[in-house]
């Protein structure tokens, strides 16, 4: 049977049917294509296109709540969209004209007015749409002030014809997903359309990057994409033009503004930025001058772009293009500016504050859609047909009150075109997004697009908001000159993290990556076995003294710094009746500074924010284990053997994140600042364990629970029974932990690493810098000091008092050389 | 008349600040009804760059970047503003003797007039006056009728809120909303004056926020205290073929001579005095200290002047 058999045209226009349900011609080689592979192999085909989206990491994400972002995959459509090339010729000059009248009305409106003086555009329609940057006013007297880039969203309606339905201005996406789309299609191409020869897209990418390199007058480290974040909904394709534009991709954070110009900031200084690709809406580029609650942009953008130091693809002003309220005026300014007709269908569409259109717009109100021009905040739009009798009446109230703000159009049934919807093909609404980039004389057209279907059938609303499903757009006919596209767009995550030109925040992230992820892996490791002591895991005849548990408890609170925790002098009885309550709390409380849950949800910030740099198995790892840990400290009542349970598939989940973070970079890249973060914070809690339970002085029996304890908790208990021999002693116990010159665990040993590690990084001296000299410090310390003139004690006293002073000289050394650390690499003061 | 203004502001930070951009808008503008005959700036700590521009409005404003670390930022404008009195007379008359009618000024505004362009921007929610309630529309709506002078309604319209709300400080602050405003039916000058302009917006009208300052005399017989001034807000409505009437709700008076204008805007955020950004933890409070006073010397001169050439 065939596979179109039960494909039932509708009564707009088809894209692959005539009336007559004739194959056009065009579509005639792709139909029997399809036709000869059949449903099976079209379901093998989907199934090979899901594999090779999903392993190129190709995801949007969705919003669902402010907080948390769920990725999807992308999905493509083996049917593609085709466009004849006559056809495509008649589109790409109509695309030009479109876009170069964008770019005259862009510069105008910022410079001159002359539309709105020589009223061919009406000033309510600029000034009443929130797209209208004032702060802008008179930057389109500026040469760099341009509409670069742009993406014009269309569809075929009724007469055949491709129509305007959307202009992109501000900063389009879908460039990222249609070439991602076109190599997944190549990819099966040559066995499901062996001889269908396409448009291919190289060349706009080439011409996008001599686009770059004009504008930072040929050093592409000049100009960066700035996105929102990996929480932004096409994260993936940010990555992605930065990978094949070979350009960084930076966040607001990683960049700061002095002498009227941006700078990249980078662990060995500031380097300066003049093109700026961003994907940041207009008003959060700049807190001081934009929206001031924003923290995607950078404070003092606006200002660079003003001193003439900054080109922005595209500059701040752009969202009033996107401005549907233009639509009816389109017209009349391509006859004032050109001199010429539109070449590019629009939908009629009426604007609402001119008396007369008000009128007719009422008159016909039940076959209009209803649209406010303003969709800066929200985007309203209303079918009439669709809403109530009640509904109705508001919005010609609401039409009648603030006229200049609506407009109206008519409803048009777009074309449809088949769709491979898992079991059979049937026929979807389309939206083809195409491409124009700004060149020397004019503007060049990708011969390509993305097209998105939408997610039911009659539905022209296609949104990846709401599902991602696409087709790729071929525009039939070869190129003259062939280059195979894969080699061309050989995909390599291109992220800059040699030490010296790593940015600020990631290199901060990496350290505090260090940093909490030690904390979580040191305090997991000492809950664990405090729990098993209270439980008497061990099932020694000797049940743990209650002595040793306390101490064991009190150190747990001091390391976490969870206090009053076990502390508490007002709760001693219920915590000795149910020193699990606590336990519970610092393991699940996530409002608790210090608790387990607190520490790693920071690491999993800091996680989030490197994702990039990171292998695509650790966060796929840490997603996982995120996902196991909240469904754990969301359920209660769990028995103790439980808690201890899950703590034990942390603690092997954590390991094996460690070792994929050092699997994703090289020391001389930016895992060397993850090391330093991880080994001041592992020293740094080996003092504070240390004090806890290497200071007291206590008899034989309590102090071997605490010592088993002590070398438990950094698990080096195998370790010291191999080189000591002998049954548990403080004094070897110390000499090991803290002394040791040889054991990689060893306060020295650690210290001795760190000052190593110091030497590789950008801003290392021949002299000590100023985070080098107290680690130097506590290196002469540890290093002159005996065993047994650090554990002379006094009969009257209850600790070792010089162990102790040490201890605390050393926690101090180390706080100071963190401190000094963030203020040398993080904070530009003095650059 | 000429005065000299005094306008500090200081930002206090909860924490150590290194590194902050600014824009300062203290210096106030040049018109034909006001000179600046001289105006300094002072940064602490001092700036590590700046940069002055003109806004849309034609406001000045001063970009600073502070990088040393400080806990307080504090900008200092010291101007001298010469009031043109007569020129503001000569203004007056024309709005009192050309009728201008409420129904007109709507129909004027509904075409096209070149004229009118940028008198169109203020015709708009603005980001602090953001939406047109329907009970302050009918609250304007007593004063204006199509066949009534616009200037003149606007006038009976000043005067009512000068009569309905109560000047109260501490009640409110520049976010809120001109709906509770009304409401409670007090506030401070800020206050009446975003309600003013959210009040003719929704009944049609352009209308625009005036800043500045406004010289207050002491009790009879006392010295005037340094800094005992506050910045002040007043209104303005556009009337075709004329121009902007500006109108002082707070005092119940059209600005002569006592009025000094900083700057105008679509509301109170288009020209706060001093706004910054920061990166820092906690919060951070404003400060701000106004002093107004003529400038007595400059009077003596004259009269000394005058003196002097009667001989």
């Amino acid at each position: 049977m065939s596979i179109f058999e039960s494909y039932v045209s509708e009564p707009s226009f088809d894209e692959v049917f005539d009336r007559d349900k004739n194959v056009r011609s065009f579509w005639k080689d792709i139909i029997s294509d399809i036709e000869d592979a059949g449903l099976d192999v079209l379901k093998a085909k989907q199934a090979d296109i899901d594999w090779h989206l999903e392993d190129n990491g190709v995801t949007f994400n969705v919003y669902d709540t402010h907080e948390k972002s769920a990725q999807r995959f992308w999905s493509m459509d083996p049917i593609p969209f085709v466009i004849t090339q006559e056809e495509w010729a008649q589109i790409t000059k109509g695309l030009e004209q479109r876009a170069t009248l964008l770019n005259l009305i862009f510069k105008d409106l910022y410079g001159e007015k002359k539309l709105l003086k020589e009223n061919i555009i009406p000033a309510e329609v600029v000034y009443g749409h929130k797209g209208y940057a004032p702060e802008v006013f008179d930057f389109g007297y500026k040469e760099r002030f341009n509409l670069y880039f742009y993406a014009t969203d269309m569809a075929r309606g009724p007469d055949g014809k491709m129509w305007v339905i959307n202009d992109r201005t501000q900063a389009p996406s879908g460039l990222g997903y249609a070439i991602e789309n076109r190599l997944t299609m190549n990819s099966i191409a040559k066995e499901l359309y062996p001889n269908i020869a396409t448009k291919k897209l190289y060349t706009f990418i080439e011409e996008y990057k001599s686009l770059l390199l004009k504008l930072t007058d040929g050093d592409l480290s000049k100009a960066a994409i700035l996105t929102p974040g990996p929480h932004n909904e096409t994260y993936f394709e940010h990555a992605y033009l930065s990978s094949f534009l070979g350009i960084d991709l930076v966040q607001g954070d990683d960049l700061l503004s002095k002498n009227g110009s941006l700078w990249l900031k980078s662990l060995s200084g500031l380097k300066q930025i003049n093109t700026l690709l961003r994907r940041v809406d207009d008003r959060y580029c700049d807190p001081l001058e934009l929206n001031e609650e924003s923290r995607l942009g950078v404070a003092g953008l606006v200002e660079s772009m003003r001193e003439d130091n900054l080109t922005l693809i595209n500059p701040i002003g752009s969202a009033i293009l996107e401005n549907v309220g233009l639509i009816p005026f389109m017209e009349k300014i391509c006859e004032y500016f050109l001199g010429e007709k539109l070449l590019l269908s629009q939908i009629a569409t009426w604007w609402c504050g001119q008396k007369k259109e008000l009128d007719f717009v009422l008159e016909n109100f039940d076959h209009l859609i209803i649209k406010k021009i303003d969709r800066t905040e929200s985007i309203q739009v209303y079918f009439v047909n669709q809403i109530s009798q009640e509904a109705k009446e508001r919005l010609k109230e609401l039409l009648v009150q603030n006229p200049h703000q609506y407009i109206a159009q008519e409803e048009v049934a777009f074309s449809t075109i088949p769709y491979y919807a898992g079991e059979k093909v049937e026929p979807r609404n389309a939206v083809v997004r195409t491409f124009c980039l700004k060149n020397e004389s004019g503007y060049s057209v990708m011969n390509g697009g993305l097209v998105r279907v939408s997610a039911q059938k009659d539905s022209l609303l296609v949104s990846s908001q709401k599902g991602g499903k696409s087709k790729d757009l071929w525009i039939l006919g070869g190129s003259e000159d062939e280059i195979p596209l894969a080699n061309f767009f050989k995909y390599t995550q291109y992220l800059e993290t040699s030490i010296d030109k790593i940015s600020t925040p990631k290199a901060e992230n990496l350290f505090w990556l260090g940093r909490y992820l030690a904390r979580c892996i040191t305090t997991t490791r000492l809950i664990m076995h405090v729990i098993k002591k209270i439980t008497n895991f061990y099932r020694y005849e000797v049940v743990t003294s209650k002595e040793s548990q306390i101490i064991l408890q009190n150190a747990l609170t001091h390391m976490t710094m969870t206090y009053p925790g076990f502390l508490d002098q007002n709760n001693q009885k219920n915590l000795e009746i149910f020193p699990m309550h606590e336990i519970i709390s610092v393991i699940k409380d996530s409002n608790r500074v210090g608790s387990l849950s607190f520490t790693i949800s920071m690491l999993s910030n800091a996680n989030m924010n490197l994702k990039d740099l990171l292998a695509f198995e650790s966060s796929k790892l840490f997603d996982k284990m995120l996902h196991e840990w909240n469904e754990f400290i969301n359920k209660n009542n769990d028995s103790t053997l439980s808690v201890a349970d899950h703590l034990d598939d942390l603690l092997i989940y954590m390991m094996a994140y460690k070792e994929l973070v050092k699997e994703s970079m090289f020391k001389e890249q930016g895992l060397i600042i993850y090391e330093i973060g991880y080994k001041i914070e592992v020293a740094l809690l080996l003092i504070s364990k240390a004090r806890s339970m290497l200071c007291v002085k206590l008899d034989r029996f309590i102090g071997h629970d605490v010592l088993e304890g002590m070398l438990n908790s950094v698990e080096s208990f195998n370790a010291y029974r191999a080189i000591y021999r002998s049954s548990l002693t403080l004094e070897n116990v110390v000499d090991f932990l803290i002394l040791n010159p040889q054991f990689p665990k060893s306060l020295l040993q650690i210290t001795t690493q760190l000052l190593k590690e110091f030497k590789l990084l950008p801003k290392a001296k021949t002299y000590l810098t100023s985070y080098e000299e107290p680690i130097q410090k506590a290196q002469k310390l540890l290093e002159n000091i005996r065993l047994l003139d650090l554990m002379q004690t006094q009969e009257n006293e209850g600790i070792y008092m010089k162990l102790d002073e040490l201890l605390v000289t050393l926690s101090g050394l180390y706080m100071e050389c963190s401190n000094e650390f963030s203020n040398t690499y993080f904070s530009h003061y003095d650059e | 008349m000429i005065y000299n203004i005094y306008h500090k502001t200081t930002f206090h930070y909860q924490s150590m600040v290194s590194y902050s951009h600014n824009i300062a808008r203290l210096k106030p503008i040049e018109s034909e009804h006001q000179k600046l005959l001289s105006y300094s700036m002072s940064v602490v700590p001092c700036e590590y760059e700046s940069h002055q521009f003109f806004d849309i409005f034609g406001n000045n404003n001063t970009h600073l970047v502070i990088r040393e670390p400080h806990q307080e930022l504090s900008v200092i404008g010291e101007s001298k503003v010469e009031i043109l009195e007569e020129k503001i007379q000569e203004k007056i008359d024309i709005f009192r003797s050309k009728t201008v009618l409420y129904g007109d000024t709507l129909e004027r505004l509904s075409k096209f007039h070149i004229d009118d362009i940028e008198a169109k921007q203020f015709l708009f929610e603005s980001k602090l006056i953001p939406t047109k309630s329907q009970k302050i529309k009918e609250y304007a709506l007593e004063s204006f009728s199509k066949e009534r002078s616009l200037f003149e309604a606007t006038e009976e319209f000043m005067g009512r809120i000068f009569r309905d709300f109560e000047f109260v400080s501490g009640f409110s602050d520049i976010t809120t909303p001109v709906e509770n405003i009304f409401e409670a039916k007090k506030g401070v000058c800020q206050d009446f004056a975003q309600f003013a302009i959210s009040a003719l917006r929704s009944i049609g009208l352009s209308a625009k926020y005036m800043s500045g300052y406004i010289e207050t005399l002491p009790p009879d017989g006392k010295e005037k205290l340094f800094g005992a001034d506050a910045s002040h807000a007043w209104f303005a409505v556009y009337i075709p073929d004329i121009g902007w009437a500006e109108f002082d709700p707070t005092n119940n008076m059209i600005p002569q001579e006592q009025h000094i204008l900083l700057g105008s805007g679509r509301d109170y955020y288009d020209i706060s005095p001093l706004k910054g950004v920061v990166r820092s933890s906690g919060g951070s409070h404003l400060g701000v200290m106004v002093d107004v006073r003529r400038d007595v010397q400059r009077v003596m001169t004259q009269t000394q002047n005058q003196f002097q050439s009667q001989f």
